[in-house]
């Protein structure tokens, strides 16, 4: 898991391979998946998951795999990964991410871990 | 599968000491709405408002929007597993209050939420500014988690709807419409000269505070299943979304889906409405490979000819939007995707997160990034404490006097992805 959202780190650290950055800010969650992508490993959760937009919310997760679930197409994960950080800064672009108040932060962090824990609860992530 | 559903027009709302429903005003009691709202002890307070066409009024933020509906004949009762046992709906006599809503407006998390302005020039953006508003203010017993609040907060206007339903239950109504779909055989043969068409429904699945239920079942734990069109009718579909107020599909939109409705209206004369394939907006890729091809196989065991696709939300579902797209167009099914746009300020970057070739044929719901500027309302049901915040609100836009700027995606349903409104992007 790739992950800015240090409650995403204090739930499943240990459990799974955690690179956490409390410094990193949304569009470098998204570089270091991409950079993960050109290492070999693949998607497993969609990098825009939630509808709080790149320009909303400080916090991403995304989580990636050395082994394909579904034996996408090539590039695909590439691309989406790509479209991903232009949508980003076309959204950055339009308004810069507020300065929000700590407790707008906090409900910002929930609905991120929210996001993984559905993810995590996925029987598919039981598979390996 | 036979509904009629018997239309009560309602053009005013006013308080009593009852609930009932005299020559189209729908009185209310307060009292009781906010009694029962009260016996869940995870909410502390409930503030009975009302809402009509025309008034200097301003609602926020919204959490859900839901059109009192009560079953008269036939199997089951209104939002099955949710509210009413578990049970098929869709079929027999359902009564509505047309013109009548209860919406539920408290903070639920400190950012989202939507604005409705009952008059004024932004009042034209929202379908709610044209209804009789039932609102009510919740409260939070404190310390209380985010999802229980969210759970919380869908129970109260679920329960008050359900409420103020039951006056509707032996008025004789205004208009009765009904609405038919056969088993697919029957279905197929009944028109058999007629294209074939299906619509493919998908509903925001991504977690806490972008769930939708399907009889009580969490959408993002089933994989696509058909439906009866009747069924939404019932409340078999419930909102539990709260992101993104522009294009969140709240349960009233569910009860009145537009595409359903229209499909209805073509159905026998220019096509053959065959059914509803449902599906999700998982956050997990190998859930939307899945789903995806499960659609398209479904659309091709259905025998169709051609299909619409609505999604709800920005970004996540952009991807399986383009996959049920791309999947079911190579089954050798037509298919029109029906969305809202996100093109930046100046229009000009693309409108969606994802993209496919099959993406050919689309119907635009217009775009949320428009800023427009609301002014000062006489009353303010809710708060505006959160509205720079706001999604489509900033820092410094909100004015002393009350008026404020912001993008069109801080009104309730305002670029709603299933075309329940009066925007669309053209192209010159």
């Amino acid at each position: 898991m790739v992950t800015n959202n240090v409650r995403c780190l204090e739930k499943w650290e240990g459990k799974l391979q955690i690179d956490y950055n409390e410094e990193w800010a949304y569009l470098d969650v998204l570089l270091a998946a991409r950079d993960y992508i050109h290492r070999g490993y693949f998607l497993l959760t969609h990098p825009l998951a939630g509808s709080v937009k790149p320009n909303q919310t400080p916090f991403k997760s995304i989580i990636l795999s050395e082994e394909s679930l579904e034996g996408a197409e090539d590039f695909r994960d590439l691309t989406l990964i790509e479209e991903s950080i232009e949508a980003y800064h076309k959204f950055m672009g339009n308004r810069p991410l507020p300065e929000w108040s700590e407790k707008s932060v906090e409900d910002f962090r929930t609905i991120d871990l929210s996001l993984m824990e559905g993810v995590m609860a996925n029987p598919i992530m039981n598979r390996r | 599968m036979k509904l009629e559903l018997g239309k009560i027009y309602i053009r005013d709302v006013q308080f009593a000491e009852k609930t009932y429903v005299k020559d189209g005003t729908l009185y209310v009691c307060k009292e009781e709405i906010e009694k029962l709202v009260l016996e869940d002890e995870r909410l502390t307070g409930a503030r009975v408002e009302l809402a009509r066409p025309g008034e200097s009024v301003r609602i926020s933020p919204v959490k859900d929007v839901i059109e009192p509906r009560v079953k008269v004949e036939g199997n089951g009762a209104v939002f099955p597993g949710v509210i009413g046992k578990v049970g098929q709906v869709g079929e027999g006599r359902t009564h509505a209050l047309v013109g009548a809503t209860v919406i539920t407006c408290g903070k639920i998390v400190g950012f989202q939420e939507g604005v409705i302005d009952m008059s004024g020039p932004t009042a034209k953006y929202t379908p709610f500014s044209q209804t009789n508003n039932v609102c009510v203010v919740i409260e939070p017993a404190d310390g209380l988690e985010t999802h229980d609040y969210e759970a919380a907060g869908r129970m109260a206007g679920l329960k008050t709807a359900v409420y103020v339903a039951e006056a509707a239950k032996n008025l004789v109504p205004d208009e009765i419409v009904t609405y038919e779909t056969k088993p697919l055989l029957e279905q197929i043969a009944q028109y058999p000269d007629l294209p074939k068409i299906g619509y493919v429904h998908m509903l925001q699945s991504q977690g806490l505070l972008h769930d939708t239920y399907y009889y009580g079942v969490d959408a993002k734990k089933f994989i696509p299943t058909i439906m009866y069109p009747t069924e939404i009718m019932d409340g078999a579909i419930v909102s539990g979304n709260c992101v993104a107020p522009c294009d969140k599909v709240t349960t009233y939109h569910h009860l009145n889906n537009p595409v359903i409705e229209d499909l209805y209206q073509h159905h026998g004369k220019d096509l053959n409405f065959v059914g509803v394939i449902l599906t999700n907006e998982n956050v997990f890729l190998a859930d939307k490979e899945r789903h995806s091809d499960m659609v398209a196989k479904l659309a091709k065991y259905l025998g169709l000819d051609g299909l619409l696709i609505t999604e709800e939300g920005y970004g996540n579902p952009d991807t399986d939007l383009m996959m049920n797209c791309k999947k079911v167009t190579q089954a050798g099914v037509k298919v029109v995707i029906i969305t809202d746009e996100f093109p930046g300020r100046d229009g000009k970057s693309y409108s969606l997160a994802d993209a496919v070739p099959e993406a050919d044929t689309m119907v635009s719901c217009g775009q949320g990034n428009l800023i427009v500027h609301f002014p000062p309302m006489d009353k303010l049901i809710g708060t505006m404490d959160y509205v720079e915040s706001q999604i489509g609100g900033y820092a410094g836009c909100m004015n002393e006097d009350g008026s404020f700027d912001a993008e069109l995606q801080i009104i309730i349903a305002s670029t709603i992805a299933n075309g329940f409104n009066k925007l669309a992007a053209r192209t010159y």
